[in-house]
């Protein structure tokens, strides 16, 4: 069948602009997502297959038009503008869930930061055993709440409007729970505000990274489509590396009057290109974390601070 | 409907080897073979068989046993004796049957000639139900029970096909095949799904593909189906109705349940012997890029083989993809080094795939020829026809269409299997 004309002149277009092998892909993709929707028309209504192109070489990213993103074996919807879920973060969460053991019996906390779309809670809670792993997911953005909460539900992961569960409550559960919540993290009583019950035994964060300076070289569909504030890591003018997030994050670790987390407690955070030596430097010095190690993306980039709090 | 077309007059075990057309079925012929006999002629015919000799044999050897074995179980080797018993018991068992049925089968013998009409017919039903409970046994029973069982009955299979000559019309056929095969595998009760294609630039047809069929005994019954299939038909894009012969190769590969991808337990390879590549540079990565990049290239160092993936959108979808197929080449290569080493130390009539083997071809009508071809064909009694030829089988279906639909192949499937059985009875009956 020949295309109408509109739409070979979008498939040149988008060849253009992505290649034309990745450009093939793209389109099957999206033909595959008119036919079978990945997700349910109530959650993200389907555009046709000329809806989609269109929005595609105008830059929208391929994840926001088809509405999903695989990530490890979960399917997650996206939405804008919260940040579509990257290869590299389901690499190291799907290798940290392989690290933990937890049982039933011996069930685990996690506090994810910076949490989004849900995706580093949700997959630790998918990977590891029902009952064993119950998260709370903190974003300062509602559109991220929102949809860290519909991804739970459309995982089959438990739901927790009610606020986080107890410790003491854990047993009860017979599947992993997840709790998402509204919170900012820079409120420096957002622990107490929040509602949260320390001290946890993981804590995961994929926090903004991108220094101010690069933020206007990014790619289209990046900056003009993603929520800046899970993207830019400096907060005030004076730092501009981007670590902003992880001297605060060193700082909530660090407070031993309010410990965060447990002793020896487990601390994964993701890094941009280049920050893996200083934010373990931070780590070190401002929150005494000890057994640092650097996990490296399957792209060969050091991408993860990985270490253990100290009692 | 069957439409069945064979060349040989005999239906096992030697091989049917010319294409020409013969219109019977294997099973209808066989039967009549023995109907139209004499009545002793057909048990003197059964009695013939080589493989009741075989039969008679493991029999006589099973009583041997049992007068061996001590009464008390007191002896040592009694648990090997016994284990050996208990393994032949089940032929016993079917020789009986055999025996009493064959008995029976005489005393109907005189009643056949009774003055009685009424008598005559009865016993000219009862003569024939007990002539099928004998065929059944020699056909069925017996070499079900003597073959060993298939260690592959398990695996499901992965179908890779690739475009051979014949340019853009051979990625058309390989996407038809490719809808065949799904068609008939969902006629057979399993599962297939497309886990890599490369589409043709613009067009529909697929430069190769890998599909996926899950489900019990996939890879027995698809595993004949490893070497050229060739296509001979006018082109749709041939203006001057010229016949071009396009060829896809096929391979088909044990597919192996997943065992826990991420314990690397894995008696295949090691972990340590697969280089991961993903491909094209991400820059930065992370949150300063969200364009798809899922590619993946799995190398298994040893051997060199490698395997691409990119179809999915998820890097994990493809890694867990590539990792199927490296596992399916490897577990092939292991599987052909077992037939060679057993072909090495006995006599071994079975046959393996051989993958440079043309093994079937796909002759289309001619609907577009000129008048004096037509003419031609009409005499020679040929090409006018619609037919897929299996040149292993001498097998012609004249349903192309039917096969293509994914129906028709399930004739085929079934006769490979069956060429198969035979020949690994053979085997057996000749060690």
């Amino acid at each position: 069948m020949i295309p109408a004309p509109s739409t070979r002149q979008l498939v040149v277009a988008l060849k253009r602009s992505v290649g034309a092998r990745a450009a093939e892909l793209e389109l099957k993709w999206m033909r595959q997502a008119v036919e079978q929707p990945p997700i349910p028309a109530s959650l993200h209504p389907t555009p046709t297959f000329e809806e989609m192109l269109a929005r595609r070489v105008a830059g929208e990213p391929l994840q926001y038009i088809l509405g999903s993103q695989p990530f490890g074996p979960l399917d997650l919807i996206v939405r804008p503008p919260v940040l579509i879920p990257r290869p590299e973060t389901e690499d190291w969460t799907i290798r940290l869930s392989e690290r933990l053991r937890p049982t039933k019996s011996k069930p685990i906390s996690i506090l994810d930061l910076c949490t989004g779309s849900g995706c580093i809670a949700l997959l630790l809670c998918h990977l590891l055993p029902p009952g064993s792993a119950h998260a709370t997911g903190i974003d300062v953005a509602e559109s991220a709440v929102q949809l860290a909460k519909d991804n739970g539900a459309f995982c089959g992961i438990t739901v927790l409007d009610n606020g986080p569960p107890l410790c003491a409550d854990f047993p009860k559960w017979d599947s992993n729970t997840f709790t998402p919540l509204l919170a900012n993290i820079r409120d420096p009583a957002f622990v107490i505000a929040a509602n949260l019950r320390p001290p946890y035994d993981i804590l995961t964060a994929n926090p903004p990274y991108i220094p101010k300076s690069q933020y206007d070289t990014l790619p289209g569909s990046v900056k003009d489509y993603e929520d800046p504030r899970a993207l830019i890591g400096d907060l005030d003018s004076g730092s501009a590396q981007g670590l902003s997030f992880y001297h605060m994050i060193a700082a909530l670790v660090g407070d031993k009057s309010r410990p965060i987390l447990k002793s020896d407690g487990i601390i994964a955070l993701e890094v941009g290109d280049g920050q893996a030596q200083e934010v373990a430097r931070i780590l070190h010095e401002q929150a005494q974390v000890h057994h640092i190690e650097i996990w490296r993306d399957p792209w060969d980039k050091e991408r993860v601070v990985v270490g253990r709090s100290s009692p | 409907m069957r439409n069945f077309c064979r060349s040989c007059t005999q239906s096992r075990p030697q091989l049917l080897s010319s294409p020409l057309v013969f219109r019977s079925s294997p099973y209808l012929f066989f039967k009549a073979r023995y109907l139209s006999s004499t009545q002793n002629n057909a048990l003197s015919r059964f009695d013939g068989a080589p493989i009741l000799k075989y039969v008679r044999q493991k029999v006589e050897e099973r009583s041997k046993l049992l007068s061996l074995i001590s009464d008390d179980f007191s002896n040592a080797e009694d648990v090997s004796l016994a284990k050996r018993i208990k393994d032949l018991e089940p032929l016993e068992t079917a020789w009986k049957e055999w025996s009493n049925t064959r008995k029976s089968l005489q005393e109907t013998l005189p009643l056949l000639d009774d003055a009685d009409p009424a008598m005559r017919a009865l016993a000219v039903e009862e003569h024939a139900s007990l002539l099928e409970t004998l065929t059944n046994l020699l056909d069925s029973t017996f070499p079900t029970l003597l073959v060993p069982a298939s260690d592959t009955a398990h695996l499901s299979a992965l179908v890779e096909l690739k475009a051979g000559v014949g340019g853009s019309e051979a990625s058309l056929f390989l996407a038809e095949l490719v809808r065949m095969y799904t068609r008939a595998a969902n006629t057979l009760g399993w599962r297939a799904t497309t886990m890599s294609s490369n589409m043709l630039e613009g067009g529909n047809g697929m430069k190769d593909a890998i599909l996926e069929v899950k489900g019990d005994k996939a890879y027995d019954a698809l595993r004949w189906e490893s070497g050229i299939h060739r296509v001979q038909r006018v082109p749709a894009t041939e203006a001057n109705g010229r016949v071009h012969t396009s060829t896809v190769a096929i391979v088909v590969l044990p597919l192996s349940e997943e065992n826990d991808s991420h314990a690397g337990k894995d008696e295949l390879f090691s972990p340590d012997e697969i280089k991961i590549e993903v491909m094209r540079a991400r820059g930065a990565g992370g949150q300063h890029v969200n364009k798809t990049e899922s590619a993946v290239r799995l190398t298994h160092l040893p051997t060199g083989i490698t395997v691409s993936m990119q179809d999915e959108r998820s890097q994990h979808q493809n890694r867990r993809r590539a990792f199927q197929v490296l596992r399916a080449r490897l577990m092939d290569r292991k599987l052909s080094r077992e037939v060679m080493e057993r072909r090495a130390v006995r006599r071994n009539l079975v046959r393996s795939a051989d993958r440079s083997e043309k093994i079937r071809t796909y002759n289309y009508a001619q609907a577009s020829l000129p008048p004096m071809l037509i003419f031609y064909s009409v005499i020679a009694h040929t090409k006018l026809q619609d037919r897929v030829t299996d040149h292993r089988l001498g097998l012609s279906l004249m349903n192309l269409m039917s096969v293509m639909e994914g129906d028709g192949l399930q004739e085929i499937l079934q006769a490979l299997e069956e060429r198969y059985r035979n020949e690994s009875l053979e085997e057996v009956l000749t060690q």
